[in-house]
């Protein structure tokens, strides 16, 4: 990771060029969640690849010596298994006026912490690890708390309107039986 | 003091009691006289391929493991020991050789039989007949077409019996060829704050919610050159057929529309559903393999279904305001590759937890719970007359008794005959006994 470090952030020592990354990562991170609380949804839409992969498998209660089987196979059921139209329509759906869902809107605060940075897959690409808490409210008294870990491949985009895209995402949820009603926001 | 259940649901001018939905004393009356004596859906056969595999879940809020025996077939047991009662297995599914408790160690085997009691010689010197202390068998379980069911309560008809004349439309989904349908691995399991019968009657009886509330939907999936309501989603009563069962089972479909499955679950499994798969037409004949589209149903009580979108659930009654939802994916076994990823992807994006479609069914669905919290609501009758009177039983295509698609005659059957159980009435009464009047000649 370091000499590619060296090319884009312009910071010989690899200590220092490791924190700018680091930086940059999470600014961007905190950037996402700002144009979510803030619904501006056609804003974030272009925070993806045109690749995206945006996938949330779902869980159940498994004992230890089958903890494999414990999260859904890319093949089975998902919460989320969306491409980049998929996520389109679902914004085109929230700005229809007739998203009962999620008109009157949610309210949300997505928090972001332990940020892991590794290199990614791809050239000029990054695993982006960061354990998640979004606290949605509605309308009068309904709250719901969801929590989990978030783990993307961010691809540096010097064409991007902010630098880097999300190319694939998985969510993870710390729950098996949903205590929501809906999955009407995002992650 | 709970109301007098005979005039809790009025099928004869198509009016509900709002307390059916909130009280605790009709609700616990509910669990003893409604899901304690019906049949309700345990497994596929295809989630326990081989001995061992299990499952657990609910009848009614009774815990259950539903295991494959070593010689093949299903076994179904309270997920309870018979010491303290403890929870026997607490994952959701699994592969196993016996079940032992882990409170003190009383171990069932495959079929729920005490085969071991720690410390037995010492600890029961006074003697315990383990033949005698066994999980609680659920008293019938059968298989139609690979859906396992079980039953409490012996003197409930067989399953066949049961399904009745909604089993011509259940085949619709089950058997459209050799193998019937497979469960893809996974499960969609979330909570909503609403009775469940809200859920049930929908699926049974409603395609008229489906303009106003999925909306958003159809606007979002519907390509911008298509108008949806004319090319898509029929606004015809005429277009479609709503079915209802004496037993409570309810169906509705559109005999001609558009592409509607093809927008919602995607081009592959909507051309598969309608005319693609080629043992259908055989099996099925033409009417049911081509001409019943955008199905909702639900085998009463809590098993509900949409064919061709494929989405199957059961709505789980967690008490009077709260159920839990189980909502799988199916796919005829016989589809090729493509269509069953198709189908995959098209229906956990409409339906189930994050579902554009299913989204808004759970706030209508929770929010007419926290009105009925008022006392004046609760004392409001609620509508169900929708086609009332006008049903016929002598469609040449469709059998039994059915009206219009926008129509409220499951309804009425489906809340006819919860009140007909939950007061009661024996199987032999409720076997000559329908629900609504009869058919007022055309």
């Amino acid at each position: 990771m370091t000499s590619q470090l060296h090319d884009h952030v312009g910071v010989s020592d690899p200590f220092l060029a490791e924190i700018v990354l680091q930086h940059e990562i999470e600014k961007f991170v905190y950037l996402e969640a700002l144009m979510l609380d803030d619904r501006r949804f056609e804003e974030w839409l272009d925070l993806f690849s045109d690749d995206v992969h945006y996938w949330m498998p779902t869980r159940s209660v498994r004992y230890e010596r089958e903890a494999h089987k414990e999260h859904s196979a890319p093949d089975e059921v998902a919460h989320f298994d969306e491409n980049k139209r998929g996520l389109e329509e679902r914004v085109t759906r929230l700005r229809s006026g007739m998203a009962w869902a999620e008109d009157p809107p949610s309210r949300t605060r997505h928090l972001f912490t332990n940020v892991m940075v590794e290199a990614g897959d791809e050239p000029d690409s990054y695993q982006v690890r960061t354990n998640f808490l979004l606290y949605r409210g509605r309308l009068q008294r309904e709250v719901d708390i969801f929590v989990g870990v978030r783990e993307d491949l961010l691809r540096r985009s010097p064409e991007a309107e902010h630098g880097w895209l999300v190319a694939r995402r998985k969510v993870t949820l710390d729950q098996t039986v949903l205590l929501a009603k809906n999955l009407s926001v995002f992650f | 003091m709970h109301p007098d259940i005979s005039s809790l649901v009025d099928t004869r001018n198509g009016t509900l009691d709002a307390r059916i939905f909130v009280d605790e004393e009709i609700y616990s009356l509910e669990l003893k006289n409604v899901f304690a004596r019906s049949w309700l859906f345990l497994a596929h056969d295809s989630q326990l391929v081989k001995p061992g595999d299990y499952i657990t879940t609910f009848m009614g809020e009774d815990p259950v493991i539903v295991a494959r025996q070593k010689d093949g077939s299903v076994a179904a047991f309270m997920n309870q020991c018979r010491h303290r009662g403890m929870r026997l297995c607490r994952a959701d599914a699994g592969k196993a050789k016996t079940f032992s408790c882990t409170y003190h160690g009383w171990t069932y085997d495959l079929g729920g039989r005490l085969v071991n009691v720690p410390m037995e010689d010492d600890a029961y010197r006074n003697g315990i007949d383990k033949a005698e202390w066994g999980a609680i068998k659920v008293t019938q379980v059968a298989t139609y077409k690979g859906f396992i069911f079980g039953n409490w309560d012996p003197t409930a008809p067989p399953l066949t019996e049961y399904l009745g004349d909604f089993t011509w439309y259940f085949d619709a989904f089950v058997d459209r060829c050799e193998g019937g349908l497979e469960v893809i691995g996974g499960v969609h399991k979330w909570v909503l704050a609403a009775n469940w019968k809200f859920a049930a009657e929908q699926f049974c009886s409603d395609m008229y919610h489906v303009p106003v509330s999925h909306a958003s939907a159809a606007l979002a999936l519907t390509p911008d050159d298509t108008d949806a309501d004319e090319e898509v989603f029929p606004l015809d009563g005429t277009l479609g057929r709503q079915f209802t069962s004496p037993w409570g089972h309810g169906t509705g479909f559109f005999t001609s529309s558009g592409d509607v499955l093809a927008l919602i679950v995607g081009r592959e499994p909507g051309d598969w559903f309608q005319g693609g798969n080629p043992e259908v037409v055989d099996r099925l004949g033409s009417q049911r393999a081509l001409n019943m589209r955008g199905t909702h149903a639900t085998l009463f009580p809590n098993l509900s279904f949409l064919p061709g979108i494929n989405t199957m659930r059961v709505w789980h009654p967690k008490g009077p305001n709260e159920m839990e939802v189980w909502a799988w994916t199916v796919v005829d076994s016989s589809a090729p590759p493509e269509v069953r990823e198709r189908q995959r992807v098209g229906t956990l994006r409409t339906f189930g937890s994050a579902g554009m479609l299913e989204q808004d069914d759970g706030e209508n669905w929770s929010e007419i719970q926290q009105v009925l919290r008022g006392h004046v609501a609760r004392q409001t009758p609620l509508n169900a007359q929708m086609g009332l009177g006008l049903d016929w039983d002598d469609d040449p295509n469709f059998p039994g008794r059915v009206n219009r698609v926008y129509c409220e005659t499951a309804a009425r059957g489906f809340y006819g005959r919860w009140a007909q159980m939950l007061s009661g009435a024996s199987w032999d009464e409720l076997a000559v006994t329908p629900p609504l009047e009869a058919v007022t000649p055309r």
